[in-house]
């Protein structure tokens, strides 16, 4: 038995693997106008709209509210879970999941608030002496 | 000002190191003792510089902007110190530091016999001096005044500081992130001295010197990354303690390649095979922890991140950028200047059915499970979106089956060659043991075929190693290092199976005072009871208390919710009922506040429409805003009053009534209406719908009429949401961690004479 040649095979077929495995895990960033029509989980970054309806129904476990893309696409998202940790203070959201009869189900949203960690100088202003 | 003078003497000093160390090596040997003395300078106003950070932040000198911006005075001492590296500056500056410290000992090292010294502190000093310059671009010696110009005035002092991040606000914080530099930066050691190998052109005798800084470079890192495993599994309340993310993986993938470069290295020492191997992994090591700090810290994986990193500015991208592919340039090019002789080695035994062949295949093995972690990390930055967490979890899973295998086989193996029939002989034992205990995992419940062949694979390397374990301990107490941490790693293997696949969640609404069954525990929610914590006395924190009680046993468990004033949100902390085999994990998800009114008691009416309630005719005629603008700034601040006109009719006459609704700072209070003939019926406004008036419909009004004749409804007290989750066998995950971290030390201990 050749060492070279089975170490070869293994890399062969496991690079075939990854390959196709890749290609079936990755999850493309789009708008909700688009994620209507693709039938995979992807990825909508935007904004909470915070004077529509959001709730926590502890029944479903789900967390419902509605998102308006960088588009201002709108859509209702309805997340398996409960309310994301600094879902309020967000500048943005990032939902992931795929759409189904014109909602958006989410199975994560990933927060995202920079402003929050980064101090302003409104901040110190306020700070006094 | 003195910081940063200090950090440019220090920078200046390593740069002088650098070249004076290379002049040694080009012959110039009255360039050593100056050269040792710039490097030992270079860490001197190192720690000269971290020293003053640490006096101006546990002084509260908030003139500082990084003081200022990360630490307050309400701080304990231990979570103060840690403000040091809790934001960029200072998280550089303890990679700065504890490579200036390592070097050190590093120093003291190398300048004992032949090893390498002025190649490898050269190099050495360039890491230095790349993390000094970077310290001078993200100075964390600013004042406010220069950072905020234009905000406050020179000399401004603020009275007390932002504080620290809630979410970082705990005993891990403490250990966690130094533990990881310090690992991170003794990564760096393998890399000088394989580049010092390939300048020498000497190709054997470093592998035994270098071996136990990568041992303990090995060793410190898993022990980082899994302490933020914890961290995230017991306080954060992720319910794991993995979740892919791109600042755990960038960690993890540098590990896995050291990992692999410690066994093709003893692979080298037997058998004088894999040199080549060998330098290639000890450089890609450190490219890749400058490749992770890249990705994590340039602000380049924005949006794909929970550890959500702020974007550093132009100055420390592109410095963090020259600095990986200046040291990507002096691996290749060690390499290719070398080529010639790299070419002419043996490229190992030719017999698959050695040990050395074996170590190779796992080696191989084990890089694949990092070129997966790699791609599936990096390719945010190529392309628009990311890649789903199961990505990991699928293609991770056969590579640490294959992994547990050859690990258990290949220690059955002999270095050079081997009679098969002994070597099938030798595995008879433990793949009997292993097919018993196997047997009786799938009659308890593993009935997954990939999830069996998973622990069998784990069970059959426990079993190998433990054998041998047991053989060597009699003779060399400090020679079962390697079986040690193998042990753990088939241990942490089978936490992962049990914790993993076989955990089990459940959402429960606990009202309170009422007991909810799960899991065989009886759950009830007490109240919450509020408490003091010492680092945190803006907010007001608040345990959930939840008895759980099984067979006549009962303990309390106290999750946290508050309202962070730092955040602007709710912080959840789970609370874990640690039990012999299992856990019971309890992760508040909210409070249900009872409800003022039954849902049929509400009515929602559009503006201008009228509904049929019982025997009435209730019309909405309008809002009353009592002469403020709706959606203006009293509307916005929460504190108004709005009543809601209603025309009631029966059959005999109509009549115009008015509830109110007041808030005050969002929380509303009502105000009763009544018609004139009838007194049991009391008319509230609930609440004011206006949000999809963008959208064209029309406002609602939901009225709430309650007929004070019947008899109140059950209203429901307030109740817990939890998610309830029982993780299997989540301490043999734990202890399988420790005990490959306790692996790695005993193999430097053994090694203490090279030391």
């Amino acid at each position: 038995m050749n060492k070279s040649l089975i170490g070869a095979i293994i890399i062969i077929v496991f690079l075939a693997i990854g390959f196709f495995s890749f290609m079936d895990s990755k999850i493309e960033y789009v708008n909700f106008a688009d994620a209507r029509d693709i039938h995979k989980k992807v990825e909508v970054k935007g904004q909470w709209v915070k004077d529509k309806e959001s709730n926590f129904d502890s029944g479903t476990n789900t967390f419902t509210f509605w998102m308006k893309d960088d588009y201002n696409n709108e859509m209702k998202v309805i997340l398996d879970g409960g309310k994301p940790n600094n879902f309020e203070v967000a500048d943005a959201i990032v939902v992931k999941g795929k759409v189904k009869d014109g909602t958006f189900m989410a199975s994560e949203v990933l927060t995202k608030c920079p402003s929050k960690y980064e101090a302003t100088g409104e901040e110190i202003k306020n700070s006094g002496y | 000002m003195v910081g940063k003078i200090l950090i440019y003497l220090s920078f200046a000093f390593s740069i002088l190191g650098v070249v004076s160390f290379f002049l040694v090596h080009t012959g110039k040997e009255k360039y050593l003792k100056p050269a040792r003395v710039f490097y030992l300078l270079t860490a001197t106003f190192v720690i000269a510089t971290s020293a003053l950070l640490m006096y101006l932040i546990l002084t509260h000198q908030f003139q500082y902007s990084y003081v200022w911006q990360q630490s307050n005075r309400e701080l304990g001492l231990a979570l103060l110190i840690s403000t040091f590296y809790a934001g960029q500056e200072g998280s550089f500056m303890l990679w700065t530091l504890m490579t200036a410290i390592i070097g050190i000992f590093l120093l003291r090292y190398v300048s004992k016999g032949d090893r390498l010294e002025p190649e490898v502190m050269s190099v050495y000093s360039l890491v230095l001096g790349f993390l000094t310059f970077i310290l001078i671009l993200k100075s964390p010696f600013n004042y406010v005044w220069d950072t905020y110009a234009g905000d406050v005035a020179p000399g401004f002092i603020p009275a007390d500081g932002r504080g620290l991040n809630p979410l970082l606000q705990n005993f891990w914080m403490s250990i966690h992130p130094p533990t990881l530099f310090v690992g991170f930066s003794a990564m760096a050691v393998p890399f000088c001295f394989a580049i010092g190998t390939l300048i020498k052109n000497k190709y054997d005798e470093w592998i035994s010197y270098s071996l136990p800084w990568l041992l303990f470079a090995g060793g410190v890192l898993v022990l980082g990354i899994m302490l933020g495993g914890y961290w995230a599994y017991g306080v954060l309340g992720w319910g794991g303690y993995w979740a892919w993310d791109p600042v755990e993986n960038s960690s993890l993938i540098p590990w896995i390649i050291i990992v692999a470069a410690i066994h093709t290295m003893i692979a080298q020492k037997r058998t004088g095979g894999y040199k080549k191997t060998n330098l290639i992994l000890c450089i890609l090591s450190y490219l890749l922890v400058l490749y992770s700090t890249f990705l994590t810290r340039s602000g380049v994986l924005g949006d794909s991140s929970v550890h959500s990193f702020v974007d550093p500015g132009k100055e420390v991208y592109i410095s963090l950028v020259v600095f990986m592919l200046t040291f990507l340039a002096i691996g290749i090019g060690a390499v290719i200047y070398r080529a010639k002789e790299l070419k002419t080695f043996d490229s190992g035994s030719k017999n698959i059915l050695t040990r050395e062949s074996a170590l190779f295949v796992g080696a191989v093995t084990l890089c694949a499970s990092a070129l997966v972690v790699f791609a599936g990390t990096s390719w945010p930055i190529i392309a628009s979106g990311s890649i789903e967490q199961d990505f990991y979890n699928k293609m991770n899973l056969p590579i640490a089956i294959l992994i547990s295998f050859i690990n258990g086989m290949s220690l059955l193996l002999k270095w050079k060659t081997n009679d098969e029939k002994t070597f099938f002989k030798s595995l008879l034992f433990p793949l009997i043991i292993t097919c018993v205990i196997t047997f009786a995992l799938v009659i308890v419940g593993v009935q997954d075929f990939i999830f069996a062949l998973f622990a069998f694979a784990a069970i059959f390397a426990f079993f190998v190693n433990a054998e041998i374990a047991i053989t060597i301990f009699k003779k060399n107490k400090s020679g079962i290092g390697a079986y040690v941490a193998h042990i753990g790693l088939s241990l942490f293997f089978l936490g992962i199976i049990a914790s993993s696949r076989y955990s089990q969640d459940v959402n429960l609404t606990l009202e309170l005072n009422k007991p909810v069954e799960a899991f065989g525990y009886r759950l009830t929610y007490l109240g919450a009871t509020e408490f003091e914590d010492p680092n945190n006395q803006t907010d007001s924190k608040y345990h959930f208390n939840i008895r759980v009680q099984q067979d006549g046993k009962e303990l309390l468990l106290k999750p946290v919710m508050y309202f962070s004033s730092f955040s602007e949100g709710v912080m959840k902390n789970p609370d874990i009922a640690n039990f012999f085999a299992r856990d019971l994990y309890l992760s508040p998800m909210g409070l249900v506040e009872p409800e003022t009114f039954t849902k049929d008691q509400i009515h929602e009416i559009p503006k201008g429409k009228s509904k049929d309630i019982g025997a009435l005719n209730v019309e909405f005629i309008d809002f009353n805003f009592g002469g403020i603008l709706p959606g203006g700034e009293e509307v916005r601040s929460g504190n108004f009053t709005v009543g809601a006109k209603l025309k009631v009719s029966d059959n005999k006459f109509s009549e115009v009534i008015e509830p109110k609704i007041e808030y005050k700072n969002g929380v509303p209070s009502y105000f009763v209406a009544k018609m004139s003939d009838k007194p049991n019926l009391n008319f509230y406004f609930a609440k004011m719908n206006v949000s999809n008036t963008g959208n064209g419909e029309a406002p609602t009004a939901s009225i709430a009429i309650v007929n004070t004749d019947e008899t109140p409804m059950h209203i429901p007290e307030e109740s817990l949401v939890i998610n309830a989750s029982i993780k299997p066998f989540i301490n043999i995950l734990w202890a399988g961690t420790a005990i490959l971290v306790i692996g790695f030390f005993i193999s430097i201990y053994r090694r203490r004479k090279d030391l």
